[in-house]
């Protein structure tokens, strides 16, 4: 799929220089979460810098997923303030609002609309939550589309394409809200090792225009090439933070050296 | 692996060969369908003598042997048939079926008034063709307008007489919808625009603001309505009450406003069900289960028989308008039911993508969730609807002439005393095309609005 000159191996080459700047735009004081008993999320303490790339990674249910979720209140937290670009999330449906729009996510089943063409998935939030003219809204998401190198594609149906394909869709999707963070649920892991790297090479491009991103991901090629920090979360809690140099080469926790012998061993 | 069976260096895939013979085609059907081993060959034989014998015996009572012209049953039953035998009970009396058939259509609707029938049920396919035709713009509009006004037309039309305001006004908003809609489809198809810019246009305010457009809009429609309402209260219609309607009309009357109400209204308490407001929950919750937990004929014998009592007496509700309002009710209760099934099978991350992207309830509803769901749930409501226009018939029982009891009481007129089954076996048939026409329908919906979503 990704023969496109252009495009390079994401999980090698170059580290993609940051525009990270001193602005906070996510701040996470002392968060907590429950499934009913279930403590998901422990005091979880993390503030995002504006251009900063995030990667979360840690075992299945370790709450990473939860984590990004509780950003644009797909999940409730229960204690704790999470504050997006100053705007503190709460019961207030008008912040909630706010904030979705200034936030992308683009989920591991990718969560096309299988009723719309691919155009029109792109175009229904701009044009009935921004209410832009269904023109604009159609030459933005050609933009987009264009960027994810699928311009072709626009006037067909989800299910007629591949999951890559839909994966790097549901990234322009977003995208076409211009959000001004992108948050990443594990987005190549429904995917097949053919059409990993595609939607990769995407989000290799999307940080190199300095986007915000909270990625949760198992792809640690991506962590090495673009994050300014890796998150390692395991039991609702984070472990360790640290630069993607320090955290391979030289992790700190005893539980993180061990995730990382598992996850790198094949 | 070592052994590669590909010697080349390129991978060539091999040529696809034709399947054995005899397993494809007439032959291959056959044999694999019909002549499988021995005892598929007997039970083929035995099936297909059965089916013989059974169009035999139809097409004797029915066709060969029947009577299609008497005056009374005895003349029937006394006809003689070429072999010198008389016909008796071997051939059907359909002459009683056409003698009757005004009735079984009409009712007792009077003769000279039967054209308001036939131009209210023309009015109602004109108004629903625009769906039809594909240059047309606005069909949701155009859809809303005929189930929503639509029936207070047929009312003033069908009953006659002198109509009180609120019927003179609803009756002549709808005509008025009526001939905008049909405006609309000529613009089209003539001018290749809608309507609405037409005037627009028309009254030089292309150029101005969109806020005046609507003005514009209003003041035009106002005077289309006007016209209808100057139209329609010089109308001078016999009046025919409730109590004389009947027959397929009657039946038609109750379902089809049972069924174009049972949509919304199947939508707004299903919402409701799932609503996270406890009040809303609450009433829908029970509004539901109570409804859908009592017998129809029990509403209907409510409705009838206890209403009356509690509601005041000026208001003097007619029976129909209680029967109508019983059968929308029940109607409400399974259809909410069919519609949240439909909206529990759409996955959790349709929502969660639209939330994120920023559209609220309203919207993820509308544009997201309904039409998976709806899509879903049309063999469910087809299903429902087939149900629902055969439940129509219980209104026999309350005493309302509908075709079921129209062909009951042909039976016990003095002329035709004893014909029961022909009328049974006509208002089957009736039932069993509408039914039929319904359910093709909706397959052929199915397959055109799956058609697009490609592999799933």
């Amino acid at each position: 799929m990704s023969m496109d000159t252009s495009s390079v191996d994401p999980t090698s080459g170059e580290y993609v220089a940051s525009t990270m700047s001193d602005e906070v735009v996510i701040e996470l004081v002392q968060v907590n979460k429950w499934y009913g008993e279930f403590h998901v999320l422990k005091d979880i303490a993390l503030s995002v810098n504006k251009g900063e790339r995030i990667v979360i990674c840690g075992p299945s249910g370790s709450g990473k997923s939860t984590l990004i979720r509780c950003i644009n209140r797909l999940e409730e937290h229960q204690a704790g303030d999470i504050l997006v670009n100053g705007t503190a999330l709460d019961t207030n449906v008008k912040n909630i609002d706010a904030i979705r729009r200034d936030v992308g996510m683009v989920f591991q089943s990718f969560n096309l609309f299988p009723h719309l063409t691919i155009l029109e998935n792109c175009t229904l939030a701009p044009i009935w939550v921004k209410g832009l003219p269904k023109a604009e809204a159609e030459k933005i998401a050609m933009q987009y589309l264009e960027r994810v190198k699928i311009p072709e594609q626009a006037a067909k149906y989800p299910g007629q394409l591949s999951g890559g394909q839909q994966q790097r869709v549901a990234i322009a999707r977003s995208l076409c809200m211009s959000p001004n963070i992108m948050l990443f649920d594990e987005p190549t892991s429904a995917l097949d090792p053919e059409m990993i790297s595609e939607v990769l090479d995407v989000m290799v491009g999307l940080a190199e225009t300095g986007m915000t991103m909270l990625v949760v991901t198992h792809e640690m090629g991506f962590a090495k090439k673009v994050a300014d920090r890796v998150i390692f979360m395991d039991q609702g809690e984070v472990v360790e933070q640290n630069t993607p140099d320090e955290f391979f080469n030289n992790p700190k926790s005893d539980r993180t050296k061990l995730f990382l012998s598992q996850i790198l061993a094949h | 692996m070592s052994d590669t069976t590909h010697s080349d260096a390129v991978f060539r895939p091999k040529p696809s060969l034709p399947p054995p013979p005899n397993t494809v085609g007439v032959v291959g059907w056959l044999r694999k369908n019909l002549f499988g081993g021995p005892i598929d060959t007997i039970f083929t034989v035995v099936g297909i003598w059965l089916i013989g014998t059974l169009l035999v015996t139809v097409y004797q009572y029915g066709i060969a042997n029947a009577v299609w012209e008497a005056n009374s049953y005895r003349e029937c039953l006394d006809t003689v048939l070429p072999n010198g035998e008389k016909v008796g009970h071997s051939g059907a009396c359909w002459a009683g079926v056409a003698v009757w058939m005004n009735q079984y259509i009409y009712g007792r609707y009077p003769d000279p008034e039967q054209w308001r029938v036939q131009l209210c049920l023309a009015i109602l396919v004109l108004w629903l063709m625009p769906f039809w035709l594909p240059r047309v713009t606005a069909k949701i509009q155009t859809g809303l307008s005929a189930v929503l006004t639509f029936p207070f037309l047929a009312a003033h039309i069908l009953l006659g007489g002198e109509a009180g305001s609120f019927l003179m006004l609803t009756s002549s908003l709808a005509l008025a919808l009526f001939v905008t809609v049909w405006l609309n489809v000529i613009t089209s198809y003539a001018m290749n625009k809608s309507v609405g810019k037409l005037v627009v246009e028309l009254t030089g305010m292309a150029d101005k603001d969109d806020r005046l457009h609507k003005w514009v809009l209003l003041a035009g429609f106002a005077v289309v309505f006007l016209g209808a309402l100057a139209y329609e209260s010089s109308w001078d219609l016999v009046a025919v009450p409730t109590t004389d309607w009947g027959g397929l009309f009657l039946t038609l009357c109750i379902s089809g406003i049972a069924i174009a109400s049972a949509i919304p209204s199947g939508v707004i308490l299903a919402l409701g069900r799932r609503s996270k407001m406890p009040v809303i929950r609450v009433f829908c919750t029970m509004w539901i289960e109570l409804f859908r937990s009592v017998p129809l004929i029990t509403i209907l014998f409510m409705a009838v028989t206890m209403m009356p009592l509690f509601l005041p007496v000026e208001l003097n509700p007619d029976k129909l308008v209680m029967v109508i309002v019983a059968v929308c009710i029940f109607a409400s209760a399974y259809m909410a039911e069919i519609v949240r099934g439909g909206l529990q099978a759409i996955p959790k991350g349709q929502y969660e993508a639209a939330q994120a992207l920023g559209l609220n309830y309203w919207k993820v509803t509308t544009f997201i969730v309904m039409p998976q769901a709806l899509k879903l749930m049309i063999p469910n409501i087809v299903g429902n609807f087939i149900g629902l226009l055969k439940d129509t018939t219980l209104v026999s029982i309350i005493g309302l002439y509908d075709i079921l009891l129209m062909a009951k009481a042909s039976g016990q007129d003095p002329n035709w005393l004893g014909l029961h089954a022909e009328p049974m076996l006509f208002a089957a048939g009736v039932f069993f095309i509408i039914c039929f026409a319904m359910s093709k329908y909706s397959q052929h919906l199915e397959r055109t609005i799956a058609g697009g979503y490609g592999r799933r």
